[in-house]
């Protein structure tokens, strides 16, 4: 009887129940009409036990630090930066757009809101230098995917608390993946260039660059620390390379090292400052704070300093130091519409993985796991074929349902299937998360798209048609991770954080 | 209908325009909070007892505080297809039969969520969190666990009463296809975290 309760769940979904309830009714509803009444409070207290997690509130703190940085006017900076990088070249805004989405997936981990605040800057921006309006719209929607497969990412948060992962690992693991998304994306841009003869942009947009000496002196002071710093990660990398092939043992405190790099990053821009004009080094110098972000958090959580919550309150602590003092965007009334913003957007979310936790509960009560891995063993026994097919069916429920309510649902189900086989639960996570978020532009009902489209004033129909060659691109790099574990494997394994 | 809508709709605006202004209150002080475990763990080297049990008090609070909001302005997420497609009254009668399933499921977790807050459970302390009252000469009490489950009650009770009004709008809709309904209160914008 318990058994049942998947198909009828599905049915309650497809018929357009709101997920919550469907994730409570159908496995409460069969409880009942199997005897088990008393079962029905474990769900209910399971739905506690579920949001009462500290891990999770990483969540409500990114989604609080990205509001801040997207309020603070940081969306305008990181788009002249991105700009004065790639704007000179053959379809040079597409590239910006591109560029601009891999830098705010590091500030706020939401495609809806990449595709919100680059969309209302670049589209008109793209329009007024002649694209067509649906691509322009096309190129935010597939670009913006990124933001939660760069860290730090919502999905990823859910996923490693739904199924007890490391979110550190989680978030090492989503790097390469989001820049192999960008990379592939600015592959197409290139491609469509040379044959639509898309136009160059100029690289300064502003002429006459203004900033403040206060924040020019913390660029200053920033940029010289970021490149000693990865000189020293770069060194140690050597380092730890010579002790394990020569054995040759250099032990150095990293403070040292640090010190002595910091000399030599200070030179390093003094010779690249030569070679650069005022406003292009005015606008990297404003890109300098903002793109501090994801430093603090992943440099926090790697070193072992924060845990992922610690650095997620940390992040938007950063931000408002930024927003108030450094760039003064933002005032203290304006402070409940944000917080109130984050909190509605958190809520939501929070309930339904409490729902989730209940669900899983009796998805392991029902076996449900082992028959749908007998049922899809029963197709095949090859985890590669397997995964070729988990790979459609995440593809068509992410044209249908957003990326955090179908980790929550179908992570429980297709999880532990898929470790059984010996695919790495980081790994799976990755092609879960992945796939699921392209979804986020996929037709008919990918939510970016909604987004792009109010923000454009374009139709859902031609922006769905227009970024097809883009979500191609996206398909083979799903099939890339899936294949190559290599590719998302490598930082957490390289750092610690993975086996 | 519009008699009975009205009187429901004012109360749920009124109440939550209050609790959203808890909830964001909640969130900004789970964030000094976080903040200071990390000045005393990482700064002093003196890890606090308290913050990370009140940070998470607070966040489900928040979440309680939150959720009924979002759930009036159509923030839970579904697959909406059927509906849109269909034609406005099998469409409303869909909505009303989901909206029926969604209070049955509330009412069970009234009755579930109140043994949880007032059983036996409830009457235990927390492990950390306490009303520091010896600072001002008084002996400090401890926080019971009653008062953290209590949030998950509260966020059911008021989604019960945003259900109850939605059910009324879809049968006023049903009725009258012209109907001029009572604001919802809802910003413009987009929910949603993903």
């Amino acid at each position: 009887m318990l058994a049942l309760f998947l198909p009828f769940f599905l049915l309650l979904l497809l018929v357009g129940m709101p997920v919550f309830f469907a994730l409570v009714l159908s496995p409460g509803l069969l409880l009942w009409a199997s005897g088990q009444e008393r079962d029905i409070a474990l769900l209910y207290r399971n739905v506690y036990n579920g949001m009462d997690s500290f891990p999770l509130m990483a969540l409500p703190f990114f989604v609080l630090a990205g509001e801040l940085m997207n309020r603070g006017g940081i969306t305008t900076r990181l788009v002249e930066f991105s700009q004065a990088l790639m704007g000179h070249m053959r379809g040079g805004l597409a590239h910006v757009n591109i560029l601009s989405s891999m830098l705010f997936a590091g500030l706020s981990g939401s495609a809806v809101a990449d595709t919100s605040a680059l969309g209302s800057t670049l589209i008109p921006a793209m329009e007024k230098n002649g694209y067509t309006r649906r691509f322009a719209a096309a190129v935010t929607a597939a670009s913006s995917v990124i933001g939660p497969i760069i860290p730090p990412s919502g999905i990823m948060i859910i996923y490693a608390y739904v199924m007890g992962e490391s979110v550190a690992a989680l978030f090492l693991a989503g790097i390469v993946p989001g820049i192999l998304v960008g990379v592939g994306l600015m592959i197409v841009v290139r491609l469509m260039a040379d044959r639509y003869d898309l136009p160059k942009a100029e690289r300064i947009v502003s002429p006459g660059q203004i900033i403040s000496p206060l924040e020019s002196w913390v660029s200053f002071v920033l940029i010289r620390i970021n490149i000693a710093g990865l000189l020293v990660a770069l060194s140690s990398g050597i380092l730890s390379l010579l002790r394990s092939t020569v054995g040759i043992d250099i032990s150095v405190g990293g403070w040292v090292v640090f010190l002595v790099f910091l000399p030599i990053a200070h030179l390093l821009m003094v010779r690249l400052r030569r070679q650069v004009s005022h406003d292009f080094r005015t606008i990297c110098k404003k890109a300098v704070a903002p793109l501090q972000t994801p430093i603090i958090i992943l440099g926090g959580i790697l070193v072992g300093v924060f845990t992922p919550t610690e650095a997620s309150a940390i992040a938007v602590a950063y931000a408002l130091v930024i927003a108030f003092l450094v760039l003064g965007s933002i005032r203290v009334r304006d402070l409940p519409e944000i917080l109130t913003k984050a909190a509605l957007s958190s809520a939501t979310v929070l309930l339904l993985v409490g729902a989730a936790v209940a669900f899983k509960t009796v998805v392991s009560l029902s076996h449900a796991p082992e028959h749908m891995a007998e049922f899809m063993l029963g197709l095949t026994s090859n985890p590669l074929v397997l995964l070729f097919l988990i790979n459609i069916l995440l593809f068509i429920v992410g044209m249908f349902l957003d990326a955090g309510p179908a980790i929550i649902i179908l992570g429980p189900i297709l999880g532990p299937i898929f470790v059984d086989l010996g695919v790495h639960p980081v790994h799976f996570a990755i092609i879960m998360s992945v796939n699921l978020t392209v979804g986020l532009a996929t037709p008919p009902m990918g939510l970016v798209l909604f987004v792009a489209a109010s923000v454009s004033g374009e139709k859902v129909e031609s922006i769905s048609r227009a970024i097809l060659p883009f979500l191609a691109v996206e398909v083979i790099v799903i099939f890339l991770i899936t294949y190559i574990p290599a590719i998302s494997m490598t930082i957490p394994r390289l750092t610690g954080f993975a086996q | 209908m519009l008699t009975l809508l009205r009187p429901v709709a004012w109360m749920n605006t009124w109440l939550l325009r209050t609790m959203r202004q808890l909830a964001w209150m909640a969130l900004a002080l789970m964030v000094v909070v976080i903040l200071a475990q990390v000045f005393f763990r990482y700064i002093l080297n003196n890890a606090l007892p308290w913050p990370d049990e009140a940070a998470r008090f607070l966040m489900l609070w928040m979440t309680a505080f939150m959720a009924p909001s979002a759930m009036r302005w159509g923030g839970f997420v579904s697959i909406d297809m059927l509906p849109r497609a269909l034609p406005r009254v099998p469409g409303l009668l869909l909505a009303l039969g989901f909206l029926c399933a969604a209070l049955l499921v509330l009412i069970v977790a009234i009755s579930q969520g109140y043994n949880h807050a007032f059983g036996f459970g409830g009457k235990f302390n927390s492990s950390s969190l306490r009303v520091p009252l010896d600072w001002i000469g008084f002996e400090s009490v401890r926080v019971k666990l009653r008062y953290m489950y209590l949030s998950l009650f509260v966020c059911v009770v008021m989604m019960t009463s945003v259900t109850v009004e939605m059910i009324i709008r879809t049968l006023a809709q049903l009725l009258n296809p012209d109907v001029q309904l009572p604001p919802d209160d809802a910003p413009l914008g987009v929910l949603g975290a993903d």
